[in-house]
């Protein structure tokens, strides 16, 4: 889309107006917070700080709270994708390479869940749970998580398996290779990039998910976004929370820097309707 | 999905395709289907003070002759419709010279268009805090210059939309981006060459091309804002508070889960229609 075919001479006013619109209202409240999270002090009026530091990240560092949720909250990431995985991929390979009965029906009714608000399914998921004692429990937070996961771990890893050569797969098995030799090296490593991305963003849309995460596991449960949530309503000092949010946003920047491929691709729009 | 031509083995495949596909399938059908029809059930069989569940629509009734449950309705579409106007007014201009424009200064606007996909909305709250709260930058900066502050949104019924804009520009320009690409560059040089302005040009030639895509837009954001949950809660008055927020206190702090299920009915009856034509779009695209 960004190609540089025939460069003009004329200067892009347009572009200029949205570059620097979008600078200020994207970019500049995101230096904000990171510019708060280094500042030992930072008074009213001074437009910066009147001292940085790295006080504060030692601080939050030291908190015993914040430690117990980032690990609740990668502890739940990776059972949440590992199940998603376990349970997806398989599926997902069936969908794409399989003749079953009701195979079409199946592989669409994943959509009916997008066509509800998802607080107001969350609502009805959670009246469930309460009958079922999980409200407040860990497994029900992998539970609802895992919902969210299901739609993604299939829809993606489908259009891989299908994209992958057949013709190669023939020739495999034609050279003598058992169905499972033809999968293992031939399949799996053409389909493994975007299955990679599927798991990726699994894991990171699992670590961020504050609803689920709030409704279902509050109070016992505190995940770091529902931590962040508690000091943004209840923490005086600033910093706590703007060093939080440097330290949550770094799994959505290496998402970033893995997945951009996929979310530019067309694709990826298509998957929303577009 | 293309129907590929049944193997030698079909029907054993066939068997060990449902196993594959059951575990997911079951998941779902327990986790989603099943907790609408039974929350839908639950929210039309008020339980009586001796314990029976006949049908009967009172809790509905209960809603909606209450004013606070209404107002909060009403600040909820409030929401919607404002927050959906803005990311229009704002996307699609965005979409149109991102489909036409190319250059590096094109590359940066289209990655900080994609930019809040990547920034989860619990940072971008707290970022709109410290920005646009009191004593923020832009106060920071205004006092620097000897201008009054102004009267911040955190906390207004606008709060909540200047962070849902904010959250959702990456998916809306995406997909209007991409329905952009129906547009031909001929079609488009054509009617330039005849002498059309700009704005006839879009009304006359690019509008028509990307209906579809206005609509799937207006159908997912609305179905994303009107159960909105976090930035509701965190930026957003106490109240009237938009139905997500709402739902959730009556769910687990007044502890009235039918009350909290009838309330989520209300907001699935008034998504079904969006609901309904965003899943449509999407199976359409899936299945060429």
């Amino acid at each position: 889309m960004a190609i540089a075919l025939a460069p003009k001479r004329r200067t892009d006013w347009i572009g200029l107006v949205f570059a620097l619109a979008l600078t200020i209202v994207i970019l500049v409240p995101m230096l904000v917070v990171i510019t708060w999270s280094f500042a030992n002090v930072w008074r009213f009026p001074s437009v910066l700080p009147q001292q940085f530091g790295l006080k504060f990240w030692q601080m939050t560092l030291a908190r015993s709270d914040v430690w117990s949720a980032l690990s609740l909250s990668l502890t739940l990431s990776a059972v949440v994708t590992a199940i998603s995985a376990a349970i997806c991929l398989p599926a997902a390979y069936a969908f794409a390479r399989m003749t079953f009965p009701g195979r079409d029906v199946l592989f669409f009714s994943f959509l009916a869940g997008q066509a509800f608000p998802k607080f107001g399914l969350l609502v009805a998921i959670a009246a469930i749970f309460l009958q079922l004692n999980l409200i407040a429990t860990f497994w029900g937070v992998v539970l609802i998580q895992l919902v969210g996961t299901l739609l993604f771990m299939i829809w993606i890893p489908v259009a891989a398996f299908q994209s992958v050569d057949r013709r190669m797969e023939e020739a495999a098995r034609d050279a003598g290779a058992g169905p499972l030799r033809v999968f293992w090296s031939i399949t799996l490593p053409q389909a493994a990039p975007t299955i990679f991305s599927a798991v990726l963003l699994s894991f990171v849309g699992t670590f961020y998910e504050t609803e689920g995460a709030w409704l279902i596991g509050a109070p016992q449960i505190r995940t770091m976004p529902v931590l962040m949530i508690s000091f943004i309503n209840n923490q005086p000092v600033i910093q706590y929370g703007a060093v939080l949010s440097v330290l949550l946003w770094i799994p959505s920047l290496i998402a970033l820097v893995f997945t951009r491929r996929v979310v530019n691709s067309g694709s990826f729009a298509r998957g929303f309707g577009g | 999905m293309t129907t590929r031509p049944p193997s030698g083995r079909a029907q054993s495949r066939g068997l060990i395709g449902l196993l594959l596909v059951a575990v997911p399938v079951g998941l779902f059908a327990w986790m989603t289907v099943w907790p609408i029809i039974s929350g839908l059930v639950q929210a039309f069989t008020p339980t009586q003070p001796n314990g029976t569940r006949p049908f009967s629509p009172a809790n509905f009734v209960e809603f909606f002759s209450d004013p606070y449950s209404l107002s909060n309705l009403g600040v909820t579409l409030w929401t919607c419709l404002v927050t959906l106007g803005l990311l229009l007014v704002i996307c699609i201009p965005l979409a149109l010279y991102l489909r036409f424009a190319q250059g590096r200064l094109a590359a940066y606007v289209q990655t900080m268009a994609m930019f809040p996909m990547f920034v989860p909305s619990i940072i971008l709250a707290f970022a709109f805090i410290r920005v646009l709260g009191p004593n923020g930058t832009v106060d920071l900066l205004l006092n620097a210059v000897g201008l009054p502050k102004i009267r911040s949104p955190y906390l207004t019924p606008w709060g909540p939309v200047i962070g849902l804009v904010w959250d959702n520009i990456p998916l809306t320009v995406l997909i209007l981006v991409s329905g952009l690409g129906a547009v031909s560059n001929q079609a488009v040089e054509a009617a330039r060459d005849v002498g059309a302005r700009p704005l006839t040009l879009f009304w006359y030639i690019v509008l028509p091309r990307i209906w579809t895509s206005v609509a799937v837009v207006i159908s997912f954001t609305m179905l994303g804002l009107f159960s909105a949950f976090t930035l509701p809660y965190v930026l957003g008055p106490a109240s009237p508070e938009m139905m997500g927020p709402f739902m959730q206190r009556t769910f687990g702090d007044l502890r009235d889960p039918e009350m909290a299920l009838t309330q989520a009915t209300v907001t699935m009856l008034f998504c079904i229609a969006f609901g309904i034509f965003y899943v449509r779009a999407v199976a359409r695209n899936r299945g060429k």
